[in-house]
């Protein structure tokens, strides 16, 4: 292969000073010059994230031992800023909350994905138009899912309207602070399940028949079949919408800035919206770094749970 | 059991579910599109109530088809503030940024699928643990750095942090690292070069993840909210999603016209979904769906 190409063979030494920059790099072996070029695709990407991601953490990190109003310059406080967190009950408050969304969301968009892929993998003609319209509650704009819903959960809106015959007294969804996350979680739910079912569809379609055959002709039933056999194969990709739900999860702002405000009271407050407030609405910089530190531990874990999958999986998701 | 056997049996049961009985299919598509229904039933009251009279929004009973379509709900709510402006902003933004992620991430994904360097696997590590600091955990010193930049207030200050996402980076390496080496090597033997072989070999044949790339990275990109709320503070480059909450808060103005908008900002998305679900279907591997 080397010797199919034009460039001569990498030569030692032997020449008499540097030559020039251009015929050197010609003179670099082929294969090195194969590897620059990945180098060279890979660098830009690299790059971006220096400066957009692993810098911004960076100074998160130095500004959270720092008091900064973007006015004065920022001075060392120590730990003084993680302490007056551990203080806050507010903070305390939403970083409960994070948790509580996080957990609800998560657990109830894996199990309705879960079942809304299988209710389309059932071989039922025109199962993938049905699949196509559950799939644009995901494509909606965010803000329009939002503004929409605020209607749809007020206390004459649609969703009490539908309740009301069926028992239900007027329910105000997002007025009272037993009922305001739940109606955040429904959202949410809405908005993400349908994206969950078409990656366990596309799992579920790859699973080898010759399985599902085996069982039939030994007489196991449906349910049977999903226990023993569709369960385990699943196994990973349940894990991996697990995990990448939580991420979605963790780092949400607009649902509940939009849809309640974060209120009644802190009832929806997450860490996405005191981090935003803290630090753009009363200037405490410092602060909104700390809590920034805080939500960056929780989704760390979550992100290595998930790198961990990614090394072990070839299939592809988005 | 025989071959013969096996195979007569397979055949009854593949046979059985073709011949599924025709009720029971009918029944299950009546389920499904009730299901599929009910997940749109958001969708469709946001459209009525666009045509919807003012006050009607909060009747008692949701009035499903409206006496009077009142169409003007929209030349009105796109006078009433500068949403063309808006969705002008929205849309540099969001063609920008899939641009971006398109370009940077095919870059990235090939060098990392098909090219061993010294800490390639590293720098895949390195990229994919982006995947812990989105705009939310990084607010404050993203809005630092963009500000030591001067570029608060401007497009580019809009676009720079969204411009390259590690999944896009992931899907596009899953994606190429399945065509075969060989394809390349022999490219390189008959003297093509390496952008060459890019555009004409790699790109082609990862048309379908290209698309769901495009089609999340316009739409991460057009629902993004908390970005320019924080980097822009000017009325002439706010993106629409400014406009609506904005909209929305000043007193007087119909909550059907917001629909409206609504409805408009709603429509780009879909329709780059039309146009792409074909491939999109074959980049999360549903080609096999019936």
């Amino acid at each position: 292969m080397v010797e199919l190409t034009s460039s001569e063979p990498y030569q030692h030494g032997g020449l008499t000073g540097p030559p020039p920059v251009a015929r050197r790099f010609w003179q670099i072996h082929h294969r090195q010059r194969i590897r620059l070029w990945g180098i060279a695709f890979v660098l830009p990407t690299l790059m971006f994230f220096a400066v957009f991601k692993y810098g911004p953490m960076m100074w998160a990190i130095e500004l959270s031992f720092n008091s900064y109003d973007m006015v004065s310059t920022p001075y060392f406080v120590g730990l003084d800023n993680y302490r007056s967190l551990a203080a806050d009950p507010i903070f305390r408050e939403t970083l409960i909350n994070t948790f509580v969304y996080i957990a609800g969301s998560t657990i109830l968009t894996t199990v309705i994905g879960l079942s809304l892929a299988l209710a389309i993998n059932t071989g039922i003609p025109g199962a993938r138009h049905c699949m196509t319209a559950m799939f644009l509650t995901n494509l909606m704009p965010i803000i329009a899912v939002c503004l929409v819903w605020r209607f749809l959960l007020h206390p004459y809106g649609l969703v009490n309207q539908i309740l009301q015959p069926l028992g239900f007294g007027r329910i105000d969804w997002l007025t009272s602070s037993s009922t305001a996350m739940p109606a955040i979680i429904m959202v949410t739910v809405w908005r993400f399940a349908p994206y969950f079912m078409v990656i366990f569809l596309a799992a579920l379609l790859a699973l080898p028949e010759d399985y599902y055959e085996a069982a039939e002709l030994d007489g196991a039933g449906a349910i049977r079949r999903f226990i023993h056999i569709t369960l385990p194969l699943l196994m990973p990709t349940i894990f991996f919408v697990v995990v990448v739900s939580a991420l979605l999860c963790a780092r949400i702002f607009l649902m509940p800035y939009l849809i309640t405000g974060g209120g009644p009271g802190n009832a929806t407050r997450v860490l996405s919206m005191l981090i935003y407030e803290t630090g753009f609405s009363y200037l405490k910089m410092g602060q909104a770094a700390a809590i920034s530190v805080v939500l960056f531990t929780i989704m760390m874990v979550f992100t290595a749970l998930q790198i961990r999958l990614f090394a072990r999986s070839e299939q592809v998701y988005m | 059991m025989t071959t013969p056997e096996v195979a007569e049996s397979r055949r009854n049961a593949n046979s059985l579910m073709r011949h599924l009985p025709a009720l029971r299919k009918t029944v299950g598509l009546v389920l499904l599109a009730a299901l599929a229904f009910a997940f749109l039933v958001p969708i469709l009251w946001m459209t009525v109530m666009s045509f919807q009279e003012g006050g009607k929004m909060f009747n008692l009973r949701t009035e499903w088809i409206p006496a009077v379509w009142h169409f003007e709900n929209y030349p009105n709510a796109i006078s009433r503030a500068p949403f063309v402006q808006y969705f002008i902003n929205s849309g540099i933004v969001s063609v920008t940024v899939m641009a971006g992620n398109v370009v940077f991430c095919t870059l990235a994904g090939y060098g990392l699928a098909k090219f061993h360097f010294r800490g390639s696997g590293l720098v895949l590590l390195l990229i994919l643990s982006t995947l812990m600091l989105p705009l939310e955990v990084t607010l404050v010193p993203t809005f630092l750095i963009v500000h030591k930049f001067e570029w608060i207030n401007t497009y580019q200050g809009i676009v720079a942090p969204l411009l390259i996402d590690a999944f896009g980076v992931f899907l596009m390496r899953q994606s190429i690292i399945s065509i075969p080496s060989d394809y390349i090597e022999a490219a390189r033997i008959d003297g093509a070069g390496e952008l060459r072989i890019l555009l004409q070999i790699i790109v082609p044949q990862c048309l379908p993840a290209l698309s769901v790339l495009a089609i999340f990275s316009f739409r991460d990109s057009w629902d993004q909210f908390l970005w320019p709320l924080t980097v822009v503070s000017i009325d002439r480059l706010r993106t629409y999603p400014l406009g609506l909450v904005q909209f929305g808060e000043e007193y007087g103005n119909p909550a059907t016209e917001q629909m409206a908008i609504a409805v408009l900002a709603t429509l780009p998305v879909f329709l780059l979904f039309m146009i792409l679900q074909r491939s999109i279907n074959r980049g999360f591997g549903l080609s096999g769906l019936k």
